[in-house]
């Protein structure tokens, strides 16, 4: 692991990553670790750490945040916001760390595959609308409980739709971040932890879950 | 602070309604259409009148979570459904009957009115198409209603449960609202006890409270890293439990847990068969809405053998 130079530290990150003010209180962070106890997806990957990124964050740790696979694991689940003494909103806290990875180039991968739908949400006014065969499957089933072979979303809904993803710059947003150049992402938070069966290379399911279980 | 920060069950929920607006779901009326379909005929055996409408469209949240894009489209999204709402059903409460739909709602309508500058942005934008949303749409979830009915549902049983061992999930996205749902988020029982209102023994299993995995995106991208050996502790303490069905009340946890049982056991775990469905075709099912109409043909994991115990076929 590199080492961390002084102008990878920004005493502004927490103001930087929390753009829209949807946090507000990060600061308040007692680093009690309720968030961490309760991750799923830390009981699956030990160096993923909630308590540690919100620390990295107040200590301004841009570098090693940015480039991070971690950040990516976040299920968004919610647990530690509702466990939270503090009610620190560490979702939200997430979804904005994300904007500022994309924006660097990191973590396109993770996000892609995503955008795909909401294309296509802009033709059809519904999210994860499939391709045409699963669209014809979709259609049969529905008929064949009575109802109307197509959920009623009007014409007049879609176009409003697109136009509020036109005109508040999202669809530019995402045009934009398809044409990025990738930037890799590493695992961040391995050195002075303890590392998993995957980390270390060993993939098979069985021995994760007996150390799981 | 003068603004009252838990808001109580009793005082959040009030009285049942005679009429609802009923928030479309793109995965319930889509990947599962019997799940929006047995709603509307549980509801309508409730007694209770279902106004749904074209021109609302998606609640925009799931992808704003996975980073997709920046608040302001997702924002002026909600202030479009609802102001919509607001205006053409004067005084209606707006009930979602998927996770996504309800937390994204919550989020983004407290975001909207504690935020003075976010309201007037977006409701700039929507005043172009006449659109005005004054923060007056109460969001519910359509459980919380299947709860205040309780008794009305137990009275209607026509097929009880008996013998059925029936696990639910309750889904983050409502729990972690935990400001003012029905129940406590760190230990809900009330689908227990609707469950036992059906005729049918509730299981209590290990990893009850734990999240579907695919809430943002996971499923897409870290799949095979992080969703299936997550996904397969849940379905190992089920398993011990002798778990027979398990209900959702999220069209999308329905298809993470329905799904992916069958991918996890190509991948050496498992295996598992345990069919998954939604709370409101169960009590569909047991308050004698015809089967075909809660399109179990959707489901991965054949729901058949369920049928057969409550002596029933899938025409029926």
């Amino acid at each position: 692991m590199p080492r961390e130079k002084d102008r990878d530290w920004d005493d502004n990150l927490y103001s930087k990553i929390d753009h829209y003010n949807l946090v507000e209180n990060l600061e308040q962070c007692l680093q009690c670790g309720k968030c961490t106890g309760n991750c799923p997806v830390a009981a699956i990957t030990p160096s993923y750490n909630p308590r540690v990124i919100v620390n990295d964050i107040l200590a301004g740790s841009s570098v090693r945040l940015l480039d991070s696979e971690e950040i990516w694991r976040c299920f968004w689940c919610a647990n530690c916001y509702r466990l939270c003494p503090v009610d620190i909103h560490y979702p939200l806290l997430m979804m904005q760390l994300r904007y500022m990875a994309l924006e660097n180039g990191y973590g396109l991968k993770y996000v892609l595959p995503i955008n795909k739908f909401t294309f296509r949400a802009l033709e059809k006014g519904l999210t994860f609308v499939p391709g045409k065969r699963g669209v014809e499957k979709i259609m049969r089933l529905r008929t064949s409980i009575g109802v109307e072979p197509w959920p009623q979303v009007s014409e007049k809904a879609i176009r409003e739709y697109r136009a509020i993803f036109e005109q508040t710059g999202a669809k530019a947003w995402m045009e934009n971040i398809q044409n990025m150049t990738e930037k890799p992402v590493r695992f961040s938070y391995l050195e002075g932890r303890m590392a998993n069966e995957y980390t270390k290379g060993n993939n098979t399911p069985g021995t994760d879950r007996q150390s799981a279980g | 602070m003068n603004i009252q920060r838990v808001i109580t069950p009793r005082e959040r929920i009030g009285k049942v309604p005679d009429k609802l607006f009923l928030f479309r779901s793109c995965t319930g009326s889509m990947e599962y259409p019997g799940t929006e379909n047995g709603i509307k005929e549980v509801l309508k055996i409730l007694g209770v009148e279902v106004v749904m409408d074209p021109d609302q469209t998606c609640c925009s949240g799931y992808i704003l979570t996975c980073s997709g894009y920046k608040p302001e489209p997702a924002l002026a999204v909600t202030a479009r459904n609802l102001g919509l709402v607001e205006q053409r059903y004067d005084g209606l409460d707006v009930y979602a009957f998927c996770n996504g739909c309800f937390g994204y709602l919550s989020e983004l309508t407290h975001i909207l009115n504690q935020s003075q500058s976010y309201k007037d942005m977006s409701n700039q934008l929507v005043g172009q198409w006449g659109y005005h949303y004054q923060g007056k749409a109460r969001i519910f979830h359509v459980q919380e209603l299947y709860y205040q009915l309780i008794e009305k549902i137990r009275e209607k049983v026509v097929h009880p449960l008996t013998g059925l061992r029936v696990a639910s999930h309750y889904g983050c996205h409502y729990l972690a609202q935990q400001y003012g749902i029905l129940d406590d988020g760190d230990l809900p029982t009330f689908h227990e006890e609707i469950i036992e209102a059906l005729g049918g023994t509730p299981v209590f299993y290990k990893e009850r409270r734990m999240c579907c995995g695919y809430a943002v995106g996971r499923g897409f991208t870290h799949k095979e890293s992080v969703v299936q050996p997550h996904l397969a502790r849940k379905f190992d303490s089920a398993k011990e439990e002798g778990v027979e069905l398990m209900t959702t009340v999220c069209p999308g946890c329905n298809v993470a847990l329905d799904r992916e049982q069958i991918k996890l056991a190509e991948r050496g775990f498992g295996p598992y068969d345990i069919p998954v469905i939604d709370l409101g075709q169960l009590i569909g099912l047991a308050l004698g809405v015809p089967v075909w109409k809660l399109g179990f043909n959707a489901n991965t994991i054949p729901v058949d053998g369920i049928l057969s115990k409550l002596g029933l076929g899938k025409g029926d």
